[in-house]
């Protein structure tokens, strides 16, 4: 599903390059629940971005489907991989159906409109995580933990075969931790997916995970 | 929002639109109905006075208000707004460049171009104030940051036009100055015939841009995951904003309030993020506004000559206002 090869990450300005990671190895399958692992500032979030297409590779290459990343338009890959990032969504009147009906974003029309099949797909999403109780509430209303799980549920929406969180468990208290580890397991398991989890909490990768990429300083990592 | 409750709120802010259009044409410093033996002059009254008058009120309204929906939703930023971020004042300063700098050293053939000139140099103002809040905002996330660059933006360039109005010679401040207080009684029907097919073009296109204004309403990385390219949606934005602001600032000076309050007012009366109904709600509220503004200064014009951007400040700050202490809308 994800094959990465001799990888080198980082940002690139007009004057120049910064590296932050380089020569990473690694292939992920679908249906796997893959925690990716390592201190502050060893390249975490960078790498979730370089998969997500955000930022380009500096040196080496990421296929998807077999195909290279840089190949696809930002369309296709809108169908491919969905984050979660770290960043808070606010305000506009946006309701938890709103947020995740935006997950259909790449399959609307210019005028945004829902089709049927949009709908049931928003509604399954929402099923799928316990919100459909929350669908009309106000995005600014809800706990942090339940505005994780409507980004997720947004990522379900979008339904691409790949999901990337970037830190899902930072906000989060011990059993929603739990609660959120096991949904993506079963999620894994059913819908087989491929699931990538940046995350510090070790003990929790080590119960739920399939898989983990441990980066560590100098440019030397583990797939565990 | 549902579809009915949309189509309610539609009817009734369409309502309320007609009945203040009649109003508006209606009322005015001559009783219309006490005309009885000239019809002709009823007919001059309402037609080549009110009537385009109302009209450019209605343009000029829908026109700012939906700039300040595009603006708010770009930066994510419930305080944006064509004239709280300075470019209603850009566009000013380049008409008073056009009509005292460019005057004054005589480019030969320019004073022809009139309107169409002020106009261009408008947009151009507009569109430049715009580029540089977008790479200030892209700079700075924090909104009260950008508004408040946006308000030290309109300080120098009202200093830069002060500058300007002192160093040109008494007729082409005269004809500047003429502008500046030039409200929305000054356009014909001919201008209307300019005006009307801009704000209708830039109006369709924006209907075209509202799956991608949704998206960015999450912040810009969802937009782009979700398939949506950020650059070329700055680029309508900016164009659209720099389009309208620039058109409507030539024809009726520097309105204020109008752009950053109706969005707001819009979304803390509907409570919907869907851009086609915000941009529907908005265009028809800023019409509403804007009539009933120009009613205001009618009524009271046997008294006073009230410029409407006096008005429409009166009736726009407090929404700001109240958005800031009372609502619970993030602003950080």
């Amino acid at each position: 599903m994800i094959e990465i090869k001799q990888l080198e990450i980082g940002y690139r300005s007009k004057r120049k390059q910064t590296s932050v990671f380089k020569g990473l190895q690694a292939s992920f399958q679908s249906g796997n629940l893959i925690g990716l692992i390592g201190d502050n500032g060893v390249g975490k979030s960078t790498f979730l971005k370089t998969l997500s297409g955000f930022i380009s590779p500096l040196k080496g290459s990421i296929f998807i489907q077999n195909k290279n990343i840089e190949s696809f338009s930002f369309q296709q890959l809108a169908t491919l991989i969905s984050i979660v990032t770290t960043e808070k969504i606010s305000g506009f009147n946006l309701t938890v159906y709103d947020v995740v009906a935006i997950g259909r974003t790449p399959y609307l029309s210019v005028f945004g409109k829902l089709t049927q099949n949009d709908t049931m797909i928003i509604d399954h999403s929402l099923k799928r995580l316990e919100l459909l109780p929350l669908k009309d509430k106000l995005i600014d209303e809800l706990s942090d933990g339940q505005r994780q799980k409507v980004m997720i549920a947004k990522s379900l929406a979008q339904q691409t075969p790949i999901i990337l969180l970037d830190e899902p468990t930072a906000f989060l208290d011990y059993t929603s931790k739990h609660k959120l580890f096991e949904d993506l397991k079963t999620l894994c398991m059913e819908e087989q997916k491929l699931i990538i989890v940046s995350s510090h909490d070790i003990d929790l990768m080590q119960k739920y995970m399939t898989k983990a990429l441990y980066l560590k300083e100098n440019n030397s990592f583990e797939v565990i | 929002m549902k579809k009915s409750q949309f189509i309610f709120y539609l009817s009734l802010l369409s309502v309320l639109l007609g009945i203040l259009t009649i109003a508006d044409l209606v009322v005015g410093s001559v009783n219309v109905f006490s005309i009885k033996d000239n019809s002709q002059l009823v007919d001059t009254i309402l037609y080549t006075i009110r009537l385009p008058k109302v009209i450019t009120c209605v343009l000029a309204g829908s026109a700012l208000a939906l700039c300040g929906l595009l603006m708010q939703t770009l930066f994510r930023n419930p305080l944006a707004g064509p004239y709280a971020l300075g470019v209603s004042s850009g566009a000013s300063l380049f008409v008073a460049i056009a009509t005292m700098l460019l005057t004054s050293i005589h480019i030969s053939g320019l004073y022809f171009f009139g309107k169409s000139m002020i106009t261009l140099f408008s947009m151009l103002g507009a569109f430049l104030v715009t580029l540089i809040i977008l790479i200030i905002s892209k700079k700075n996330k924090s909104s009260v940051t950008v508004l408040l660059v946006g308000i030290m933006l309109s300080q120098i360039l009202g200093a830069l036009q002060s500058l300007i109005e002192f160093m040109s010679n008494s007729n082409s401040l005269k004809t500047f100055v003429l502008w500046g207080m030039g409200s929305v009684s000054s356009t014909t029907l001919s201008d209307l015939l300019f005006i009307a097919p801009i704000c209708a073009i830039s109006i369709t296109v924006t209907f075209f841009m509202v799956k991608s204004l949704n998206a960015i309403l999450l912040n810009e990385d969802y937009a782009a995951n979700l398939g949506i390219t950020i650059s070329m949606l700055r680029i309508k934005v900016i164009l659209i904003t720099a389009i309208l602001v620039g058109v409507i600032t030539a024809f009726c000076g520097p309105i204020a309030f109008v752009g950053i309050s109706v969005p707001i007012a819009s979304r803390l009366l509907f409570k919907t993020a869907h851009h086609t109904h915000q941009i529907t709600f908005c265009l028809l509220l800023g019409a509403c506004v804007m009539v009933f503004a120009d009613l205001i200064c009618q009524l009271l014009s046997a008294h006073i000559m009230l410029p409407i951007n006096t008005v429409t400040t009166l009736i726009g700050s407090p929404v700001v206002l109240y958005l800031l202490f009372k609502s619970k809308l993030n602003i950080q």
